[in-house]
This record gives structure tokens, sequence and C-alpha cells, in this order.
């Protein structure tokens, strides 16, 4: 089954005006890296950016797995950006 | 065809268009929204922005349909073996045919071959044997300037803060610093390294062979044998050492135009950057028509009193006749100049601080 991804308005942009996709994903991490907008999400380490925020139906998954937080396949993931900056 | 400005900003970029008098400017909606444009330019219809998100990182933008839709570049993150991470793109630089560059920081250089869609980083540079004597300036150390001989794809001169001067010959392959005579008054054992130098803003002039110029946070300099030696010029009028942009004329060789801030002369062992706000309470521009001989004011225009900033990519010239001069400020101004500092005129107010102004006949 597919989880659904919300992005925020500039990653939107980024990916050409769309705010929700379906993909196929054991994880967090896969769901996140099926997006187009992959490379704002990641370094170049691989590591989640540090002020990228991921809920999953609503929790912070850094209160469970962090991005490694395994997905049945009916979730809905947002991806939030911290609130921070001027 | 008229002529317009790029002008990046903290939010987003903006497209200036002029008439041919270049005296009567029209402001677009922004483009890039939510993004920091540290620079944009042109280049054979091709739009390319070096737009930073505090967030999201750093990325090179590309639109060849005049900004309506726009394309991140690849390859852009710096290899583990180097021990560093990419932190800010800082300045996009055509070269010939289809290679552009890109300076980053920390101190990083990459080269596309596919017109910017793809980059590699420039290990040559990024693991320089000078690395460990280089520093970071109060933005970080960043990879601003890069300019490409006219007629020599393999010749290209890189200023680094703070780094230096750097020279390839062979299109990037190996670098050689080239900061003889140029200061850094800041160090208490070595005014003058081989290496380490804070250079604000390099420029090539495109005629006349050798010559480059140099604003540093250590004075002003000028260079006629390729960056061998550099001549320190702000004892000759300017009213001081500090400051971030300077512009040239592609017709004039001996033409130049800086904005100092500050009031300090390295000449009496006085260290710029304290201040970062216009010399003299006032929006000064200075000219020098002798190759830095002598300085000018050539403020005709600009506000008095006034205490602005000028970042190193907030300054440009065309390649009309006359030359055009255009600057922007941190207040959101831009600046134009249709005569070669003759008369100012205030093009725009009111845009977020600005990082860069290119112009483009586009």
């Amino acid at each position: 089954m597919a989880v659904t991804v919300r992005v925020p308005g500039l990653l939107a942009d980024q990916a050409g005006g769309r705010k929700e996709f379906e993909v196929e994903a054991a994880d967090v991490r896969g769901a996140l890296e099926a997006l187009p907008v992959r490379d704002l999400l990641f370094d170049e380490r691989g590591e989640l950016r540090p002020l990228v925020n991921v809920y999953v139906d609503r929790e912070d998954v850094r209160g469970r797995d962090g991005i490694e937080t395994a997905l049945s396949g009916s979730e809905t993931i947002r991806v939030v950006a911290a609130i921070a900056g001027g | 065809m008229a002529p317009s400005i790029l002008v990046g900003t903290r939010k987003g970029l903006f497209v200036l268009r002029g008439d041919e008098d270049r005296r009567e400017w029209t402001v677009e909606e922004p483009m890039l929204s939510g993004w920091e444009v540290f620079h944009a330019t042109e280049h054979d219809g091709t739009l390319f922005a070096a737009a930073n998100n505090f967030v999201y990182g750093a990325t090179v933008q590309r639109s060849t349909d005049g900004g309506k839709t726009w394309e991140r570049s690849e390859g852009l993150g710096l290899p583990e073996e180097t021990g560093l991470t990419l932190e800010k793109a800082w300045h996009v630089e055509p070269g010939h045919g289809d290679t552009v560059w890109l300076g980053a920081a920390p101190g990083a250089l990459f080269r596309s071959d596919d017109r910017g869609a793809n980059f590699e980083p420039v290990m040559s540079l990024i693991q320089h044997e000078t690395r460990d004597r280089w520093n970071p300036g109060a933005g970080g150390m960043c990879t601003h300037s890069i300019q490409v001989h006219p007629t020599e794809p393999d010749t290209i001169y890189i200023g680094i803060s703070a780094a230096g001067v750097f020279l390839s010959e062979d299109g990037g392959q190996t670098w050689a610093p080239k900061n003889k005579g140029t200061a850094a008054d800041f160090s208490e054992d070595d005014r003058f390294p081989e290496v380490g130098q804070c250079v604000h803003k390099v420029l090539l002039h495109p005629d006349q062979e050798g010559r480059l110029w140099q604003q540093n946070h250590c004075g002003v300099y000028r260079t006629d044998d390729k960056g061998e030696n550099w001549e320190r010029l702000e004892d000759n009028g300017l009213p001081s050492s500090f400051g971030f942009p300077i512009a040239i004329n592609h017709l004039k060789p001996d033409q130049a135009f800086v904005i100092p801030e500050d009031s300090v002369r390295g000449s009496e062992g006085e260290v710029g950057g304290g201040d970062r706000v216009t010399t003299g309470g006032r929006l000064g521009v200075y000219r020098t028509d002798d190759g830095g001989q002598s300085w000018e004011l050539a403020s005709n225009g600009l506000p008095d009193p006034a205490w602005v900033e000028v970042l190193r990519e907030g300054m440009a010239s065309d390649r009309r006749d006359p030359v055009g001069i255009y600057f922007g400020t941190k207040s959101g101004s831009i600046f134009v100049s249709p005569d070669e500092g003759g008369e100012w005129i205030e093009a725009a107010r009111h845009l977020p601080a600005v990082l860069s102004v290119e112009v483009a006949e586009w």
C-alpha cells in the first residue's frame, strides 16, 4: 500500500507545484527518498537536514525510530520546516 | 535590447527592466521566493541562481524560460573524504562552451560541463595543499569570485575569503596562490603570507592582458602581471582600506569603482571591518581613472547622509558605451549610473536586502 507524503509550499514549488505524493515505502526514509525533492531533505551524507521535521500521522518521528520508523502502508507523512530564522 | 538587472536578495530573485537610456526601471515580481539568492546571472538565455535556504540547503537553480520554471542542478555536495559538507552556494560563473563554475562555502569549487545540469567538485582546489592555512571570513569561507579568461578557457582566477586569490592555467587541475603584495593586516605574525588573505572581490579585465583588480578586507589592489605582484592603492585618495564590491570598465582598463566602508587605513596599522557601513556617513562611490593612482568621489545623486552596506556581489557593470555601473544595498535600493559614475539614479527601493547584482541583455 502507498503512504501519503505532504510537503510545505516551498518544496511543492520545487516539485512542480505538487504538494502531495503517494509513494511505496517500507519506512519513512524510503518514503522521503522517493520524492523529487529528496536532495532538499537530505544532505550529501544522506542525513536528514537538521531543520526538517517529519510527522507520521501527526506524531513526530523523533519520538519513534526517526526516519527509520517503519510504515504499514496507510500512513500520512508530513514534512514541516522548523520555525526559525528571519 | 534594453538591459536587465538580476538582483539576488534575501527573499528571492528580482529582475529590473530598464529603458535604453538606463534611466527608467520597472521591478518585476520576485522569483525563487523563499530562497536567499546569493548570486544570479544569465548566459545564452539561461538564468542561473546560487540559491540557499536555511532549512533545505544550498542549490544552483536554472531556468531556460525566463524564470517561469526552475530546475535544480545535481551533484552539489562534498565527498566524505574531504571532511567537509556543503554550506552555501555563492557564485555561478559561466565559462566557455557548456562549462559552468560554482563557487561555494566552505572554500569549495564545482564544475559543470553540461550547462549546469550536473556539477562535480574540483578536488584540486578543495584539497589544496595550503588549505590548512585558510581562514573563514565573517560570511563563511566562501569562493565568491570566479574569473574566466575571455579567450583562454583553461585560465581561471578565483577569490576565496579568507584564503586569497588562486590561478589555474590548466582548466582547474592545479591552482597557484597569487597573493604577493596583498596584506593580511589582521595577522600577528605574517602580514604578507602566501595564503590566508581576506579577498572580497576579484575582477579580471577582459581586454588588458594580465590586469586584475581586487577589493580586499585590507585594501584595494591592482595587478598587471596576472597576480604575480599586487599594488596597494587606497592611500591614493580612498577614505578607507575596507569595502566589499568593486566594478570595472571593459572599455577603460584604468577605470574602477569601489564603495569604501569603515574609516580605517591599513597604512596606519588599522584593520577594518568593525563598522561595515559606508564611510563618512554618506553613500560614497569612489572612481579611479588612472589605474588607482588617484581616486575621486563620484556620488552625484547618491544619498547623503546615509549609512549603508553593499555586499561583495552587489555591484556590476555592463558592456555598453558609456558603461553603466549598478549596485544594490542591504537596505533594498538599486542604484544605476548610466554614465560611468557621473550621476546616479535610484532604480528601485524597498526590496529585501540585496545580496547580488548582475546585468544582462536579456
